[in-house]
């Protein structure tokens, strides 16, 4: 039964299963400068704290606190870029394919048939840079169907679709 | 406190239609209105005498002591005065009625809400009677909807009658979806249904059996010892007090009241099939609970063996049902009991009652392979995993071992995680979730293995849904695995038996 001899695929890329079927589409590169952004607001108002904190009270923990965050800070932005690269979603014939994660690699398989509802969000940093978040929700708690950074018409074209897929084969439980 | 004393409000649905109350319900072919029902009258008073309760818990022992009785008394007296009053108001704003398939519950003082559960959406109805509601001859329906953190839908309090009659009539206005297991048949039951003789009983659990079980748990065990220490302290300071002593005593009883709750929860549990196929659960001491739930609304289960019942070879099993809350909330507010102690020959039956053709004692599970023990030093044989025609089983557990069993019917959707170590070790973690909040949890299989069971689990999850396979290219290549070397496997390891 679970022997993985005899069905498992070959060659197996760890962030592409079943490679013969699976086409992935990526979400927008916008999407790395609204994150960098979102970063970079933080990273000022703390510095800022830290700047205020610094001047009161003369003490040298302060600029090492603030050296930690700006390392810190590159580190993440590093790391984002290739974070939204590996954002991917793929609409097969009966399921919503969703990969994300870096550290942490994540695939989420969601069939049509299991959606309660779509949320389409954007934020407005997101709104700026005309992105949106689409998300699928079922009944388990714990599916995490999210695809952030879709171009608005790409967005609600999978709402749509979404929608009119799970209308199609119904069977919410 | 007359109907006619109750506040204007919101009624799409005018009085004027008298329909006989409980009456069986035409097969949805008209839109039947019907008067708007109130709680039972005595309602207000039990659900005060609940807060009263909470009031003078909240006061505690050092309250009492320090203000004395009769000033302890007035407070407490004022409270009841004032809860009962806030009852009262919120009882007279309060009412129910069934409009064609949806329940709608009118409730709320300040903030009204007006509440639409559909039916066909029910997941499981529960009837309690509280203690206090024992003595009344009253009782609370409790309906189960997915989506709620909480049961979104008690109805508090009931006659008896009413609560059984209108249990029986919401679930054959359920039980008529087009998509569920129409075992009710056409006709819901005309009239008052609660025909309990009808039902067949599959399994009753022994009180002694539940006290011992109780018994052989931590905290029972560790009582001695905590009383012990305390009268050591006592006798060396040498203070006897009446607070010091009677917070003790309420600090062993918090001790002892996992224990002492389930054996009060659980007292007298049987199990039946009540005629429509359903399942019948019934339990309680002080706290009766009757719930009925259909076989097609049971997310997964899960059996577990704690350590100090392995001597007597028994085990637990629970129920999970969408619509009862998460994983995160109180375990003795949950109904979800199957079987609160059983050996294992018990627990083969019930499994074979509640998911026909699953079989406990052939459900077959591997382990991952030998390099995930950098990640599991000693518990690597204990986990596991296995696709059964049926169900997805786990299993994980060195000291309390545990099994889920989620039907691929029920599957929402499939995940696969990998840590960094996962990564490094190329195993990978595939999660199997349901709505009842659980989810099964194939850890760190080998990567192709872990690709290959959640593509399994997603085409199985789809056959059982009833769905055609889809026609396309795409979908052919990953059903082929299916049809291939497992299917064959799974048929010869499957030893069918006649009948637990």
């Amino acid at each position: 039964m679970t022997e993985p001899s005899a069905p498992a695929p070959a060659a197996v890329d760890p962030l592409e299963p079943w490679p013969d079927t699976v086409t992935w589409r990526s979400v927008s590169p916008k999407l790395i400068t609204v994150e960098l952004i979102n970063r970079a607001i933080w990273v000022i108002v703390l510095l800022v704290a830290l700047g205020i904190a610094d001047a009161s009270i003369d003490h040298w923990i302060w600029r090492a606190a603030m050296a930690v965050v700006l390392v810190f800070a590159a580190w993440r932005s590093i790391v984002t870029v290739r974070a939204v690269k590996a954002w991917g979603y793929s609409e097969r014939d009966n399921d919503l394919l969703v990969r994300h994660g870096l550290v942490i690699r994540r695939l989420s398989i969601v069939p049509y048939a299991r959606m309660q509802f779509v949320d389409v969000t954007a934020g407005p940093l997101e709104r700026a840079f005309g992105l949106a978040t689409v998300q699928l929700h079922t009944a388990a708690a714990a599916s995490d169907a999210k695809i952030p950074g879709l171009p608005p018409e790409e967005a609600s074209r999978l709402r749509d679709r979404l929608t009119a897929l799970g209308e199609d084969r119904a069977e919410g439980l | 406190m007359t109907a006619a004393d109750a506040p204007p409000q919101p009624e799409p649905h005018p009085d004027s239609q008298p329909t006989p109350p409980l009456s069986g319900v035409p097969a949805g072919t008209v839109v039947e209105d019907e008067p708007r029902r109130r709680l039972h009258p005595l309602s207000p008073l039990l659900s005060g005498a609940k807060s009263i309760a909470v009031i003078i818990a909240a006061l505690s022992w050092q309250t009492l002591s320090r203000v004395g009785v009769e000033r302890f008394a007035l407070v407490v007296a004022i409270g009841a005065v004032g809860v009962v009053i806030f009852s009262v108001i919120g009882w007279l704003n309060t009412g129910y009625h069934v409009v064609g398939r949806e329940l709608r519950i009118q409730d709320g003082l300040l903030w009204r809400r007006n509440r639409a559960i559909p039916l066909d959406r029910l997941q499981a109805v529960e009837l309690r009677r509280p203690l206090l509601a024992q003595l009344t001859g009253l009782a609370e329906l409790r309906l189960e909807v997915v989506g709620g953190a909480k049961t979104e839908a008690p109805l508090a309090y009931l006659t008896v009658r009413e609560a059984a009659a209108l249990r029986e009539r919401l679930l054959a206005l359920a039980g008529r979806t087009p998509g569920a297991v129409d075992r009710a048949g056409a006709e819901p039951a005309a009239g008052p249904a609660a025909t309990p003789a009808a039902e067949r009983p599959l399994f009753r659990v022994s009180n002694r059996d539940l006290v011992v079980s109780q018994l052989l748990t931590p905290q029972a065990f560790l009582l001695p010892v905590g009383v012990a220490f305390v009268i050591m302290q006592f006798v060396l300071e040498g203070s006897w007090t009446f607070v010091g002593i009677a917070s003790t005593v309420t600090a062993m009883a918090g001790v002892l009241l996992q224990p002492v709750r389930r054996v009060l929860q659980d007292w007298s549990f049987r199990l039946a099939r009540d005629p429509d196929g359903r399942l019948a659960v019934r339990y309680g001491l002080l706290e009766t609970r009757s719930q009925i739930v259909p076989l097609n609304r049971v997310q997964s289960i899960g059996v577990t063996w704690p350590l100090l019942w392995r001597a007597v070879d028994w085990l637990h099993m629970r129920l999970d049902i969408a619509g009862y809350a998460g994983p995160q909330s109180n375990d003795d507010k949950r109904s979800d009991r199957l079987l609160p102690v059983g050996d294992f020959a018990a627990a083969r039956a019930l499994v074979w009652e509640v998911l026909p053709g699953v079989d406990l004692a052939t459900l077959e599970t591997t382990t991952p392979p030998r390099r995930a023990r950098w990640l599991h030093p000693f518990t690597l044989k204990t986990v596991g995993a296995g696709l059964t025609p049926e169900v997805f089983v786990t299993r994980s557990g060195l000291f309390t071992r545990e099994l889920t069993m989620v039907p691929y019917a029920r599957l929402q959707s499939v995940r696969v995680l990998r840590g960094p170590l996962q990564r490094l070790l190329g195993l990978a973690t595939v999660y199997a979730d349901t709505a009842g909040g659980r989810s099964g949890v194939a850890r760190d299989r080998d990567l192709a293995e872990a690709w290959w069971l959640a593509d399994q689990l997603s085409i199985r999850a789809r056959h059982a849904r009833g769905q055609p396979p889809a026609t396309t290219a795409a979908a052919a290549v990953t059903a082929a695995p299916e049809t291939a070397a497992p299917e064959e496997e799974d048929e010869a390891y499957w030893r069918r038996p006649q009948h637990p």
